[in-house]
């Protein structure tokens, strides 16, 4: 379907003719609270924060299902596992200073995650790799649960506490910017999502391994073609992934108070993140998780706070409906075009 | 799915009337009780009456939601929310008519008006899931799954926020809604629970025998065509969205009758069995049974219902001092194992290992039918 | 091939170890710890028989469903522990009866998973299959209203350990559930010691900040009635959702220019939003409700952050400084002894909405004479409890039942303490003047 010039100008101003509308609903709903800009920067400041997590998670899941294609449901019980594994590792006698035992605990719990998410790998994803991918999601599904209820069984249901990484203590150092309160903590999950993504995109497009991942993605039967062992490759996305989620975990649990059951409301919304960025690469997931950490708590402040996750599964729905790409995704991976399958 | 059928076309018929004879059997074991005698004994509390009803109306979510994930292949992880419609559309308009929306108390006491809001729900819900299913049965494979799945979500919190509104007078939130009244036709109670039973398995047979009697006929095969490839079927002159947005719609009212049903059996409802994780439990009984098969249903329900009962009796036995972080380990652990190597569900996984197991030492050519187990 | 033979070979071990399972009887929940106190709760038990003298009859049954687990383990496991503790003296010593005749009873222990389709089949079994005399269950309000028909229609005591009011009373008609009983307190009553808390520190208009929950939902509701009802004005109310770390409701707080916050939420998120209130504005007051009574709440904050915060709250947390004269500080300094040493762990007032109903149950059966058959023994224990239980010193209160109120546990049922150097301490109204 070609679009006149003319056309093709008023089908570009859409997007942002919808973020105009957008704002300005938002600006309208605050003016009726009074709200000034100290507290839409504070909603700003929050949902960075928020989603900055969301991304982290989300770029978990990204590579998992670029490399084999599995949407990894338990990609939440990774993220729980890491907070509560830095919690007991915390809670073990060490004959370190606090801060030393801060980063031991940290480097024990995501070496612990990550070899829990390396066996998930090879005892249930590997001898299902050729079933459909309904039969996966359900696998990955009772992944989740297991490790669930075994974190219920060795934790219990209670709460436990992890000290801020500035303060190595509870109460976090608070920083107030013309009213606006940013906890030192929100610097720390700023910084490491930043790195992380650094690292990744580096890994991706420089090192012979992120490359070998990516062919895999792109065409998994002209990579087998080309020597690159398949199940090597599952193997390593798997084990990134955990190690993804062990840190998004970690950096969230002094925030969170993490208990056995945390995994699935932010699987979730780690999840609605990736398809929001597009499932394509790292840089997508961090878009996709900035833009629902955002939108969805401004959109809480200036409405009701409850409403929250109908807000963020809004965003998911508009976006399949309209967007089913994503922000980078390519246009024809979505939409239903005749049974194309992958590789 | 040629060999499937053959076998399944003659034995369809006789296995429906064995399962009803078998309902009929033990429903009159469980009321007559012969020298003492019901199942609860034999099989160590783990089967009783009220599981048996709780077969009986998930069975008939099942069969909905079985057309649309197994027939015509689209995945639903949103099922529960028509689920919940049905529910809270019974238990509104049951118990809160009249305080709620001025219904007067005579109509609220009628024998026909439970019946009425029933089908009532039931409508809605399809309606509700055409006009959704068209736009979003466009999507692709994980796609529609994230849609279904933002959808259902997006349902259960509004059952938790009284649909958005301050207060609980319309959901009842957190709590729910209690003091649903039972069934009534005539002056003839639905009620007690073995009356119930025979009610239950009544609806459960008959949306049966419609769902095969579907898959065998014109509609059927277009489903089966959609499922196999859209591109084929549409070719065919199969118009593809119609059909996938009927099925789904399909779904949704049998779903929703389902939640009726389940609404006048609890006498209570609370949003908690419709949330994600109750979608997921149908995905997994459906998994567990056979998507691809209208006998998935009861048998899916079946062995999640009795695995569930059964570790919640007798787990404590095989590790003592056991309790409920155990079954779900063991659940979990399950559903991977049963995904792992019985993939298209029990029903059909067993059929296939029979009759590889039956062809065995058989010499094996290209034209045998044995060749493809 | 292999993948057939390994299946043939799992399900032939999962058969077998079926099979070995249902040969055996179902038992019951093996008592995990060594029986710890040898003073008996004095006032509670019917007269301790002779050691083997006392003739021994049927044995009784408790069916108890708290949850252990699902969203609401964290308080139905203090519960869960209770029962236990309690199991193994109740099966050794059980009651006696006005004849003479001692039963033991024996607490049968399930799950209802916070979930109320498990908990109807669950007290389904209890009351068809393992044949209980009375039924303890519901540790939310949600799963309980679920219960309530089952057990009115098969004509057994149903005991909830939940909160709301519509578990006892009928809230279209008010009526009272003829088989229903409750042991927890209720918001209203929290609320209305925060009012009077308000008042005499001369407050009129605070913010309601509440979790979004069925316990937060109500203590809005009840704050508004009993706030009106003191004249106190809620400038700003809002919710938040439990597992948060944003908290974009506080923005308000600032703007309406209340004098105070009340925080209607139970751990871990009470503790997380007064960590957000006190970043956001260091000197407001906050003041909370009974559902953070317990240690958790403080320790997941931090006690420089809780220092000064006050709430009403069940007698047991400060059982060491109640005054020497309050009926219940006998049994609720012994009760927080026992579970502390049962369990390791502080003691926390759901565990003692379990001991109550537990109790109540027990005493109820030590009325029954011998030889009665079960219909008769389940409306007799009904019985017991509406008539028999005046001025019973409970953990969460005293209670006074009646046909008329299955609940009666009001304002006296709790009192007000505060955060002291990490701890719960009385705060009686004396002090509470500036």
């Amino acid at each position: 379907m070609k679009l006149s010039a003319t056309e093709n100008r008023w089908k570009s101003l859409r997007m942002p003719a919808i973020a105009l509308a957008l704002i300005a609903v938002i600006l309208y709903l605050g003016a009726q609270k009074n709200f000034g800009p100290v507290q839409y920067a504070q909603f700003i400041a929050d949902g960075l924060r928020g989603g900055a997590i969301y991304a982290m998670i989300a770029m978990g899941f990204v590579i998992v299902y670029n490399v084999t294609g599995v949407i990894n449901f338990a990609q939440g019980a990774f993220v729980m596992l890491g907070a509560m594994l830095a919690v007991t590792f915390h809670e073990m006698e060490m004959p370190f200073s606090p801060a030393l035992r801060l980063i031991v605990s940290v480097i024990l719990s995501i070496a612990a995650t990550t070899l829990i998410g390396v066996l998930v790998e090879r005892l249930t994803i590997h001898p299902a790799r050729f079933s459909s991918p309904l039969t996966l999601i359900i696998i990955t599904v009772g992944v989740f649960i297991t490790i669930q209820g075994l974190a219920l069984l060795v934790w219990g249901p209670d709460a436990h506490i992890f000290p801020s990484f500035t303060t190595l203590e509870m109460a976090d150092k608070v920083f107030r910017v013309n009213g606006v309160v940013i906890k030192a903590q929100g610097f720390w999950i700023w910084g490491i999502t930043a790195i992380v993504l650094i690292w990744l995109a580096f890994f991706f497009e420089k090192t012979l391994l992120g490359k070998a991942m990516r062919a895999c993605a792109v065409n998994q039967r002209a990579a087998r073609l080309v020597g690159i062992r398949f199940d090597r490759m599952s193997l390593l996305a798997f084990a990134m992934a955990s190690a993804l989620g062990a840190i998004s975990g970690i950096i969230i649990a002094p925030l969170l108070r993490p208990s056995f059951d945390i995994g699935l409301n932010l699987g979730l919304k780690g999840f609605v993140a990736a398809i929001i960025g597009g499932l394509v690469n790292p840089v997508g997931a961090v878009l996709g998780g900035l833009m629902l950490g955002l939108l969805e708590n401004i959109s809480a402040g200036v409405t009701k706070a409850g409403m929250r996750d109908i807000y963020a599964y809004s965003l998911l729905i508009l976006t399949l409906l309209f967007r089913p790409q994503g922000l980078l995704g390519a246009k024809k991976t979505a939409v239903e075009t005749g049974g194309e399958s992958r590789a | 799915m040629k060999n499937l059928s053959r076998l399944f076309a003659n034995t369809n018929a006789a296995g429906w009337l064995a399962l009803t004879a078998i309902v009929l059997l033990m429903g009159w074991i469980e009321i007559a009780a012969p020298s003492g005698f019901d199942f609860a004994d034999l099989s160590g509390g783990v089967i009783t009456m009220d599981t048996m009803v709780r077969i009986a109306i998930l069975t008939v979510v099942l069969v909905g939601l079985n057309l649309v994930m197994g027939y015509a292949g689209q995945v639903s992880l949103g099922h529960a929310a028509f689920y919940g419609i049905g529910a809270y559309v019974s238990a509104i308009f049951t118990a809160r008519g009249h305080s709620l929306f001025g219904v007067s108390q005579s109509v609220m006491a009628s024998w026909q008006w439970p019946w009425f809001v029933m089908f009532a729900g039931m409508a809605f819900s399809t309606t509700l899931a055409y006009v959704i299913g068209k736009p979003i049965l466009r999507l692709r494979g994980h796609y529609l799954a994230m849609a279904t799945l933002g959808l259902g979500i997006m349902v259960y919190i509004l059952f938790r926020e009284n649909m958005g509104v301050q207060g609980d007078h319309i959901t009842g939130s957190y709590d729910g809604v209690s003091g649903i009244p039972r069934l009534r036709v005539g002056e003839f109670e639905i009620w007690p629970i073995s009356r119930y039973y025979f009610f239950a398995w009544l609806v459960a047979l008959g949306v049966m025998a419609l769902g095969m009697n579907l898959i065998n006929s014109r509609t059927g095969r277009a489903l089966r065509a959609v499922h196999g490839s859209e591109v084929a079927a549409q070719a065919m002159g199969v118009d593809v969205a119609a059909y996938k947005a009927r099925v789904f719609a399909l779904g949704a009212a049998l779903a929703s009758l389902g939640g009726s049903m389940y609404a006048h059996f609890q006498a209570a409802v609370s949003p908690s069995p419709f949330s994600f994780g109750g979608s997921l439990e149908l995905v997994v009984m459906s998994s567990v049974g056979g998507l691809a098969s209208i006998w998935g249903a009861p048998f899916g329900v079946t062995i999640i219902l009795f695995l569930k009962e059964f570790l919640r009796s007798r787990l404590r036995v095989l590790l003592s001092g056991a309790s409920g972080e155990h079954e779900i380990i063991f659940y979990g652990l399950l559903l991977i194992v049963i995904m792992i190597f019985l993939p298209e569900g029990i029903v059909i996984g067993a059929m296939k290992r029979w009759k590889a197991w039956q062809a065995r030492g058989r010499k094996e050519t290209a034209l045998s039918e044995g060749g493809k187990a | 091939m292999n993948k057939n033979r390994l299946f043939v070979t799992f399900c032939g071990v999962v058969l077998v170890a079926l099979l070995l399972a249902a040969c055996q009887p179902a038992a019951t929940e093996a008592p995990t710890a060594a029986p710890t106190e040898a003073p008996t709760e004095a006032p509670t038990e019917a007269p301790t028989a002779a050691p083997t003298e006392a003739p021994v009859g049927e044995t009784y049954k408790i069916g108890f469903a708290p949850a252990i687990t699902g969203p609401g383990a964290s308080l139905g496991d203090p519960e869960h522990q209770t029962g236990k503790m309690l199991a193994e003296k109740l099966m050794t010593e059980g009651v006696v009866g006005p004849d003479g005749v001692m039963h033991p009873v024996e607490i049968i222990i399930y799950d209802t998973e916070t979930n109320p389709d498990a908990a109807v089949s669950v007290v389904r079994k209890m009351i068809e299959e393992d044949k209980v005399q009375v039924v303890v269950a519901g540790t939310t309000s949600g799963v309980s209203m679920a219960i309530v028909p089952i057990a009115t229609e098969a004509g057994v005591a149903y005991i909830s350990m939940a909160s709301a009011g519509a578990i006892v009373n009928d809230p279209e008609t008010g009526a009272v559930r003829e088989w229903v009983f409750k042991t927890a307190q209720d918001n209203y009553a929290s609320a209305k010691w925060q009012a009077d808390y308000i008042t005499a520190m001369g407050w009129t208009s605070v913010c309601h900040i509440y979790q979004n929950s069925g316990y937060g939902n109500d203590t809005f509701k009840q704050a508004t009635t009993a706030f009106g009802e003191a004249g106190i004005t809620i400038a700003y109310s809002a919710a938040f959702e439990s597992a948060a770390t944003e908290f974009p409701a506080l923005a308000e707080v600032g703007t309406s220019g209340c004098q105070a916050v009340v925080v209607g939420a139970i751990p871990p998120a009470s503790s997380t939003v007064s960590v957000a209130i006190r970043e956001q504005y260091p000197d407001i007051p906050i003041i909370h409700g009974h559902g953070t009574c317990n240690q958790d709440h403080i320790d997941l904050m931090g006690s420089d952050v809780a220092e000064g915060m006050v709430s009403p709250c069940g007698k047991v947390m400060v059982a060491d400084t109640l005054p020497d004269d309050d009926p219940q500080k006998e049994i609720v300094t012994q009760y927080a002894a026992d579970y502390t040493a049962f369990t390791g762990k502080p003691v926390n007032t759901f565990g003692g909405h379990g001991w109550d109903a537990l109790m109540l149950a027990v005493n109820a059966l030590a009325t029954l004479p011998d030889g009665q058959d079960l219909a008769t023994q389940r409306a007799g224990v009904r019985d017991a409890i509406e008539n028999g239980v005046t001025g019973w010193p409970g953990i969460s209160g005293v209670y006074n039942l009646s046909a008329e109120d299955h609940f009666s546990l009001d304002y006296l049922s709790l009192v007000f303490v505060k955060v002291v150097d990490g701890k719960w301490v009385y705060y009686p109204q004396e002090e509470w003047a500036k």
